[in-house]
């Protein structure tokens, strides 16, 4: 293969793993945000009372959750 | 007639180069005056976003001040807003003021409601700075969220140390629970959960701050710039299929933009409320 070829092919398949590294990384915090959100749903229809609490529980826990993305997207940059 | 698609790449260079970190006046710069101290395009609509609300919140706490000096005081029936602009930062006032004694407790949550007020305000302002054409939020480059999450990770870190000791502090990084096994089960899974801990409170908390708010605005300032171009590159040439998409990518565009006004909104308040979830950790460290 020709350097130039072989120069372009890396720059593809570098491109193809950033995608890779941030898709993947958000798959798991996806489903996590996804079941914080609907189990808080659930707990706020049982007590509408403890809404504010349970709003403020959830952005924290959505915060822990995210934070795998987050690494990810970090990586995208790095690599 | 030429595909409109073709500009694109342009554009999105375009697009780059304008939310990337540049000296202030790109047209005339020669060389900065300081060599270390160069007035980006940011730092000068941070400054902007500091000066506004800090003006705002100066002349309305003075406006209050006169009253209450004017009725005499302890007549706390003076203070009673009499403005939208006074009702509106008091709420937001009461809302940071509400959120630290939730989350770090009645005793030790006053003493910090000035540093969260203060993350808030200017976030919130610099974001809403930053949807104005033109306009940069400091959430929008990572120098500038690095520097809000390490002031964060300093308080906390501080009173960390201050309130428990460094040993105490270091300590409560291991879960009580494990601090009671035997001694192979305490220094085996106590070392492990130790370094665990100890990565993730002093490398991932501070990294995952900056990179959320930076993350999240950037995004949106990339969605608002694309969807931007594709209308500026749809409506250059006039026919029905184009005059669609256009019609269709500017809708996109409005939706858009009101999700990035709650974005701003929401980013401001989740660094926010983590900062002082982080303080209440180091506050009650020895407490679990």
């Amino acid at each position: 293969m020709e350097a130039a070829a072989a120069t372009l092919l890396g720059e593809g398949l570098v491109a193809i793993g950033k995608g890779l590294a941030y898709g993947l990384a958000a798959i798991g915090p996806g489903i996590g945000i996804g079941i914080v959100g609907g189990k808080a749903v659930e707990a706020m229809a049982r007590q509408p009372e403890m809404a504010g609490r349970l709003q403020t529980t959830m952005f924290i826990a959505i915060a822990f959750t995210e934070a795998l993305a987050l690494l990810g997207f970090v990586l995208t940059f790095l690599l | 007639m030429a595909n409109p698609m073709e500009q694109l790449p342009e554009k999105i260079a375009e697009l780059v180069h304008e939310l990337a970190v540049l000296p202030f006046d790109d047209m005339h710069y020669e060389r900065p005056v300081v060599e270390a101290f160069v007035l980006t395009n940011y730092v000068v609509w941070g400054i902007m976003a500091l000066l506004l609300i800090s003006t705002l919140f100066i002349i309305v706490a003075n406006k209050q001040k006169r009253q209450l000096a004017i009725a005499g005081e302890g007549d706390v029936k003076a203070l009673a807003p009499t403005s939208r602009l006074v009702g509106v930062l008091e709420a937001g006032v009461d809302f940071i003021r509400n959120m630290a004694i939730d989350v770090i407790g009645p005793k030790d949550g006053p003493r910090f409601v000035p540093l969260l007020g203060t993350f808030f305000f200017l976030i919130l302002t610099s974001n809403m700075l930053g949807l104005l054409p033109g306009g940069k939020s400091i959430g929008g480059t990572i120098g500038g969220t690095v520097a809000l999450a390490l002031i964060s990770w300093a308080v906390f870190v501080w009173v960390g140390f201050t309130k428990n000791g460094f040993m105490g502090y270091m300590k409560s990084l291991i879960p009580s629970g494990v601090r009671q096994m035997p001694l192979a089960a305490r220094i085996g899974l106590g070392g492990y959960i130790f370094l665990l801990e100890f990565i993730s409170t002093f490398f991932i908390r501070p990294l995952t701050l900056a990179v959320r708010l930076f993350a999240n605005l950037y995004a949106g300032h990339i969605i608002l710039g694309v969807f931007s171009a594709f209308v500026l590159l749809f409506m250059k040439q006039f026919s029905l299929a184009n005059v669609a998409v256009g019609s269709i990518s500017f809708a996109f565009l409005l939706i858009m933009y009101a999700f990035e006004l709650f974005v701003a909104f929401i980013q401001a308040y989740v660094f926010t409320i983590l900062t002082a979830v982080y303080i209440q950790s180091s506050v009650h460290a020895s407490e679990h």
